[in-house]
């Protein structure tokens, strides 16, 4: 039997916008093809060597509550690049993904040092706005193309990001009219998007499972799962492509 | 200026009252015509706000009728919205050409983000605060931001604040109100309490010194008796206190006496003792909030009870994770065989991203006493998806419309628990309605 081991970091900081969804759909994507999947809860000062995980989760949480992770997750940079280097998966949302990179602003200015493994970086949004609304990007994971919906809400300009996810067909994306959303290189899948995002993304929440699993089968891809029935996600696709891209099926 | 704002609104509620409709437009006719009216009333009476993400309706029309019952002629926004301009609506309507405002007290419900529009400029005598919760994050943005909102008006506020000591983002308040006097109510540890919470839940850090807080119990959410092992921080001294409470009866103690709660859950019990800390707040006499909590109506939409054809039928308004787990935890403790219509939309009011639905534990109610669930609303897939992920095995459709999705349900022997966001409820409770009718 497969097994897809996670870590969830910062499960109780960093859970805005039903984040938590992400890994209920995970899991029983994966336990409907009977592959074992196992969640571990990581917090701040909790010791773990994140390169045993297959699949490491971070989220995104308020302004206030983010800062007080952001020494705890210093001090793991040098374990999460040991992870990225023996091809540990990384699903980042939000926070997440505005920590991998070299610095954020939050909403008062306050300038935050990140994990610097990218060389992108976010700026707060002018005289506090934010990018909110529904998104629809035409995303590319290696060679799989889909259109990933979610909705947006970030006052973080993310710019200098040179693989992004995909083109935005609808909404804002890395920063106002961006043009490109999120972050993607083959080890890391970065993104504003919440939703949750892989509830109405079948083809993403499959993606990253295959992924985890090739660190210990490096010939796996997403091509190599058996296929779900994806009738209730495309019912709740269907719609939200047709009101934001006008798009018929 | 002054004469003629405060005519013209209360000519345009008069008309529009006579054609049914009342609404916010005069309060807003008002304010284009004078941007500063509310500093311009006379007003010679205690004025209550009440405020909080959950329980601020209910608990504002509770003190409105405490305050009727004991004799007073009381203004309030009851029949209006919370936001300024139903607020300058209320207030004008009782308002003479002068600008004097004909009462004994005046009792307003106020939106969170509205507070700071308004506290400093009327004379607020108590600022009640229910609680602060993750609602519409779209619209209000981070709930910090929203609680900073309200704590930059209270440096000058010489009033009291009764607030919920069971809360360490109202608890927080009194920090920033140094000439403010300060009343805490809350719910003593009972056979609800729990050690451990897992649920959506904001007070995880102190607001005073970052360090995180630890919880001797929690009530529900991150509502409990809190402490902080780094500044002191801590629920304070309640001066008003329910204890033995008991949900089946709905029955609580205080100061001694027996009381019923007209509504159901322990969130509710909040309210109750909102209303309690109030009276003694204002001296009001103890018969009259006896009086009230047995005579309370039942608010639109908060367990709203219809019979159908002998089936029952309850109505539940959903808002956001937190009042939504509550409204969980009532439908659960009810082991009878049901049916269950969950409304979603997006709309400006409800908040157009759904992802909170994530943040609510619907599994709670789809145990073995359920049947079907029928979802509607402009995000029914959305809900369906939901329900579907959490493992539902049985019945699950998207009805096209919410009639539908209620005639789809009603069935003999079941009792029909519909669920709808803000901007559903009415349309539910028509089709509700409708059915009867039929």
């Amino acid at each position: 039997m497969k097994t897809i081991k996670t870590a969830w970091l910062y499960h109780d900081i960093m859970d805005l916008y039903g984040d938590k969804g992400n890994m209920m759909v995970l899991k029983k994507r994966c336990e409907d093809r009977d592959i074992a999947f196992s969640l571990d809860t990581i917090g701040i000062g909790q010791s773990a060597d994140l390169a045993e995980y297959d699949l490491v989760f971070l989220g995104g949480g308020a302004d206030k509550e983010q800062m007080s992770l952001i020494p705890d997750l210093l001090f793991r940079k040098e374990n999460i690049k040991k992870a990225l280097s023996e091809n540990t998966f990384f699903l980042l949302i939000c926070g997440g993904y505005q920590l991998f990179g070299q610095y954020y602003e939050a909403a008062d200015h306050t300038r935050i040092e990140g994990l610097g493994i990218y060389p992108y970086y976010t700026s707060t949004g002018e005289s506090g706005s934010r990018c909110i609304g529904n998104i629809v990007l035409d995303g590319q994971l290696d060679d799989l193309k889909t259109k990933i919906i979610g909705f947006e809400n970030h006052g973080g300009q993310t710019h200098g990001v040179d693989h992004p996810l995909g083109k935005v067909l609808a909404g804002a994306g890395n920063h106002f009219n961006a043009g490109f959303e999120g972050f993607y290189d083959g080890h890391v899948l970065g993104t504003y998007l919440h939703g949750p995002l892989l509830p109405k993304n079948p083809e993403v929440a499959d993606f990253v499972i295959a992924k985890a699993l090739s660190k210990k089968d490096p010939d796996f891809n997403w091509k190599s799962l058996k296929p779900l029935d994806d009738t209730w996600e495309n019912r709740a696709r269907k719609p939200l492509l047709k009101r934001l891209i006008n798009e018929e099926s | 200026m002054k004469a003629l704002s405060i005519a013209a609104v209360q000519a345009s509620r008069a008309i529009l009252t006579r054609f049914g409709r009342g609404g916010s437009l005069p309060g807003e006719i008002g304010l284009k015509l004078d941007k500063n009216i509310f500093s311009k009333l006379k007003i010679n009476a205690p004025v209550i706000l009440v405020t909080g993400t959950n329980g601020k309706t209910s608990t504002a029309n509770l003190i409105t009728s405490m305050f009727e019952m004991a004799g007073y002629l009381t203004i309030s926004n009851r029949k209006g919205d919370n936001l300024k301009a139903g607020i300058a609506t209320a207030l004008l309507g009782g308002a003479n050409l002068g600008g004097k405002i004909k009462a004994d007290a005046v009792v307003l419900e106020v939106d969170e983000l509205n507070v700071r529009h308004v506290l400093p400029y009327l004379p607020v005598s108590a600022l009640v605060v229910t609680n602060f919760f993750r609602d519409q994050l779209d619209r209000a943005r981070e709930m910090e931001q929203l609680i900073e909102s309200i704590e930059s008006v209270l440096p000058a506020y010489t009033g009291t604040l009764i607030l919920n000591g069971n809360d360490p983002n109202t608890v927080r308040l009194k920090a920033k109100a140094p000439n403010a006097s300060v009343l805490y109510y809350g719910l003593e540890k009972n056979a609800y309490s729990k050690t451990e919470t897992s649920e959506a839940s904001e007070g995880k850090f102190c607001p005073n010194c970052g360090h995180r807080l630890g919880y001797e119990y929690y009530q529900y959410s991150h509502i409990g008796s809190f402490y902080c092992d780094g500044c002191g921080f801590s629920t304070p001294r309640l001066d008003t206190a329910l204890y033995d409470i008991d949900l089946k009866t709905r029955t609580f103690w205080c100061n001694g006496l027996k009381y019923r709660d007209p509504y159901h859950g322990l969130y509710s019990m909040y309210n109750c003792a909102a209303l309690l800390c109030t009276a003694s707040c204002f001296h009001i006499e103890e018969r009259f909030v006896r009086e009230v909590l047995l005579h309370a109506p039942q608010p639109a939409g908060r367990n709203e009870r219809f019979l159908i054809n002998d089936i029952p039928v309850i109505l539940n308004l959903i808002k956001n994770p937190t009042g939504a787990n509550e409204v969980m935890k009532v439908i659960e403790t009810d082991e009878t065989p049901k049916n269950i219509v969950i409304v979603l939309n997006d709309h400006e009011q409800d908040g157009r991203d759904v992802s909170w639905i994530y943040d609510t534990f619907f599994e709670k109610v789809l145990g073995p006493n359920t049947g079907k669930i029928v979802a509607a609303g402009t995000r029914a897939a959305d809900m369906a998806l939901r329900i579907y992920y959490e493992g539902w095995q049985d019945e699950l459709k998207i009805a096209d419309s919410i009639e539908q999705a209620v005639e789809e349900c009603l069935e003999k022997g079941r009792t029909l628990y519909v669920i709808a966001t803000y901007t559903a409820l009415l349309d539910s409770r028509n089709a509700i309605l409708k059915e009867k009718q039929a």
